[in-house]
């Protein structure tokens, strides 16, 4: 009687203490790791928010690897899907706490940091380099580098060109470009000569066989001016004229004898005409430049800019 | 016979094991490691200092009916940095707990300017302006930083001069006293937010 008793007694003492042990554990979880975990440094661009073309990426890994290696600076970049309504500035101290990125003693490391869902990007600097790139000039770079890129969706485009910004900026080399009013990416002015050639210079022709010839000539420079917010000497337009007025003959002579040959000549002029737009992911291949890369013990103080697009 | 000697040697053995364990050295590093972390802190809050005139003048370019406001944030200021806190006064509540408040006097001012911004478009597009708020958003990143991390290091050497047997050796031989942690006030668990466009 008195054995079962104190039976009865040791399991309710038990299941008194298992049910605080879980309400403890329930309690005290949330607040141990409080926001959003720090993701696995895997390499030098950690895409975990899948905003980066793997050719972007591999050139964006093969050029960070090459600024390692020459000046012992380390550059990352790091994508999230969400902040999951955690601070972009607290999560991304505790990226460089746990990533450690820059050589120790140097604390030269760089970390870009974006949440897509959040829109929000942060340039976090390790203290060596806050002389170079400093809070302004990364807080220039998101501003005008990477912001008007990203808020045409242009995201391959921001993060190569924010990243050569960044990279720039850490030899001292950066110099801001003129405040831009719009940016009009390089995509766009490639379609819109796209337009021009095949849909607008027909049309007009269908007007009058000879109509191409002085709109193109007219249209060359108008287009540069639209995209580029005329930017361009007399001499460029000149050059711009002339090619729109060869452009605008080649597609009054289309037709006259069903001329593919001619056709393919003048793409071959376009080619050269908007070659320096197009080719962006160069030097790329060497993916593998993130396998064995690690931090450097670099360590950060909380320096840098943030922003949103 | 042979057992006594084997526990004799393991006692002399667990009673030198035991002796780096009273906390000497280990509570002195910490306290230097408490030191450390304020001197972010104060070099962080000096930054913002040295911002807070050229924001004022740049703001008084446009906002001319504003001087009210930039008044206080001037005054705010030289009050802020009339403040000295050594770092031999940092177990001491009250020094603490004044210079939070004086700080915190100049994070709210400055929170009023940058509300009372808004008003004027062209202020908002000047360059000048611009980086200025760029640089006031990494300061005060850069205080929350130094401030969480000044209470990390407290809050460890707090642990490590309480713990047995670290304060029999503390209340004998170091004689630390408690530092004090910054409290989360207004100011601190939202610094002014910088809100850009």
């Amino acid at each position: 009687m008195h054995k079962r008793q104190s039976g009865a007694g040791w399991k309710w003492s038990t299941a008194a203490v298992l049910a605080v042990a879980a309400v403890l554990g329930l309690f005290s979880g949330p607040t141990e790791s409080f926001g959003l975990d720090v993701p696995r440094l895997s390499g030098r661009v950690n895409d975990y928010g899948g905003m980066i073309s793997p050719p972007v990426r591999a050139t964006l890994e093969a050029e960070l690897a090459s600024l390692e290696s020459t000046d012992s600076t380390q550059v990352v970049v790091l994508t999230v899907p969400s902040l999951e309504g955690d601070v972009i500035e607290e999560f991304s101290i505790r990226v460089g706490d746990a990533w450690k990125i820059g050589q120790q003693g140097k604390d030269n490391g760089v970390i870009f940091i974006v949440s897509k869902a959040d829109r929000k990007m942060r340039i976090e600097v390790g203290r060596g380099l806050q002389g170079v790139l400093t809070d302004l000039i990364a807080g220039r770079i998101i501003d005008r580098v990477i912001k008007p890129r990203f808020k045409q969706n242009q995201f391959d485009d921001g993060f190569l060109e924010g990243t050569r910004a960044i990279i720039a900026a850490t030899r001292g080399e950066y110099k801001p470009a003129p405040k831009a009013t719009t940016y009009i990416s390089p995509h766009r002015y490639f379609e819109a000569v796209l337009v021009a050639v095949f849909l607008v210079l027909p049309f007009l022709r269908r007007i009058n066989r000879f109509l191409p010839i002085p709109a193109g000539a007219a249209g060359g420079p108008l287009l540069h001016f639209l995209f580029t917010g005329g930017a361009a000497s007399g001499a460029t337009l000149g050059i711009l004229a002339a090619v729109g007025a060869v452009v605008g003959l080649f597609v009054a002579g289309i037709g006259s004898g069903g001329s593919i040959g001619r056709r393919h000549g003048h793409h071959g002029t376009g080619g050269g005409f908007w070659g320096p737009f197009g080719g962006s992911s160069g030097s790329g291949g060497t993916g593998a430049g993130g396998i064995d890369f690690g931090g450097g013990g670099g360590s950060f103080d909380g320096g840098g800019s943030s922003g949103d697009w | 016979m042979k057992n006594h000697s084997l526990l004799a040697v393991i006692t002399v053995l667990l009673a030198l094991s035991l002796l780096p364990g009273c906390g000497y050295n280990a509570m002195q590093a910490n306290e230097e490691a408490v030191k450390a972390a304020w001197g972010d802190v104060e070099s962080a809050y000096q930054r913002r200092a040295d911002l807070v005139p050229n924001l004022v003048e740049t703001v008084k370019a446009y906002a001319k009916h504003e001087r009210e406001t930039l008044a206080a944030v001037t005054e705010a200021r030289s009050k802020a940095g009339s403040i000295t806190m050594t770092k031999a006064m940092l177990d001491d509540p009250q020094a603490l707990a004044k210079f939070q408040e004086a700080q915190g006097a100049l994070s709210s001012s400055l929170s009023r300017l940058l509300v009372v911004v808004e008003k004027y478009p062209d202020l908002k597009a000047n360059q000048g302006f611009q980086d200025l708020q760029h640089q006031l958003e990494g300061t005060e990143n850069r205080i929350n930083v130094a401030r969480s991390r000044y209470n990390k290091a407290v809050e460890t050497f707090n642990t490590s001069i309480r713990i047995f047997p670290n304060n029999l050796t503390n209340s004998m031989l170091l004689h630390l006293k408690l530092k004090e942690p910054f409290k989360a006030d207004e100011g601190a668990a939202t610094a002014p937010k910088v809100k850009f466009q």
